[in-house]
């Protein structure tokens, strides 16, 4: 038997609790909070974050959500040995999120999809992203994706090329 | 879901941005995406559009003449009409500054140009979820109200 009376006395206000992700804007509020709460718990020095870390964290989509934050920014505070959490002392997958987020994951739909132009995509965001962390220099940049600087500079020989007519993202 | 077909979520997103080719990119993706796409050529044109109200999301561009994203987004948050339209930064400025200059101004999401598709439709749809969830709450509140 299905106590509708009842369900609807318990179901007053249902309420969704939206992901953390949805409420970005809060995460900085959320932090400080955080930081604060755990700090009460060392008495030596409270720890700070520095901004560059705040934004890993602000960007991160918390698929964990509030609890996720919590945990790591308790973890953080207790494991901090000299009072500041940098982008350095962020878990690998929040610090690396920033540049994956650049990086398209192919997504095979039912019409199939052109392989060479979705690799070459795949490599040109790769290459972006090297020169973007190396300041554009090329040596550094071949060196985080496992080239050679002449293979680097041939890659971005053949891309001027074929770029120079439909670039549309020049602004 | 693909990233290739409609999504079930329903919009209007508002694209910012002084660049021509970027707008016409823009609006061609959100539109065959299923979203409804209202376009601003600038910070003003950008205000005046959201006065008219009905705008579910912000995609601003951060580089602009007269009136950057940043004041836009200023101005935007003055007000407490407009201060919960979710703003998102799109922007070739693709560095921690401008990150954390967003962050502080309230933005929900930020995007580097060249813009990635999937990331595109994917912080898009975020932001539709979270309009509609507080649409619900709004419900929620309003009966919750009425009960008492």
């Amino acid at each position: 038997l299905f106590r509708e009376d009842l369900f609807y006395r318990l179901e007053v206000i249902p309420i969704h609790l939206p992901a953390l992700r949805e409420r970005r804007s809060d995460v900085p509020l959320l932090v400080r909070h955080f930081l604060e709460r755990h700090n009460r718990k060392r008495n030596d020095l409270a720890v700070r974050i520095t901004e560059d870390a705040m934004v890993h964290l602000w960007e991160y989509d918390w698929p964990g959500n509030v609890r996720e934050l919590e945990n790591l920014l308790e973890r953080l505070v207790i494991l901090s040995e000299d009072g500041a959490i940098d982008v350095d002392s962020l878990p690998p997958n929040i610090r690396s999120f920033i540049s994956e987020k650049k990086i398209p994951r192919p997504v095979m739909s039912d019409d199939g999809l052109d392989l060479t132009n979705a690799v070459e995509e795949f490599e040109n965001r790769l290459i972006d992203e090297a020169l973007r962390r190396t300041k554009g220099n090329k040596q550094a940049a071949a060196r985080l994706l496992g080239l050679k600087r002449t293979t680097l500079v041939a890659k971005l020989r053949r891309r001027r090329g074929a770029s120079a007519a439909n670039d549309m993202d020049a602004a | 879901m693909t990233d290739a077909a409609a999504d079930d979520l329903t919009g209007r997103v508002l694209v910012v941005d002084d660049d021509e080719d970027s707008r016409h990119l823009l609006r061609h993706l959100l539109e065959r995406r299923g979203y409804t796409v209202s376009i601003a050529d600038g910070g003003r044109a950008a205000l005046e559009r959201v006065a008219d109200g009905d705008i579910d999301v912000i995609l601003l561009d951060v580089m602009m003449p007269v009136m950057d994203g940043f004041d836009v987004c200023r101005e935007l948050k003055k007000s407490p009409e407009t201060a919960r339209i979710p703003i998102i930064l799109l922007t070739a400025r693709d560095d921690m500054e401008t990150r954390a200059a967003g962050m502080n101004l309230g933005v929900s999401d930020f995007l580097a140009k060249p813009v990635n598709t999937g990331e595109l439709f994917r912080r898009v749809r975020i932001q539709l979820e979270s309009r509609q969830h507080e649409h619900q709450l709004d419900l929620a509140r309003q009966r919750a109200e009425t009960i008492s």
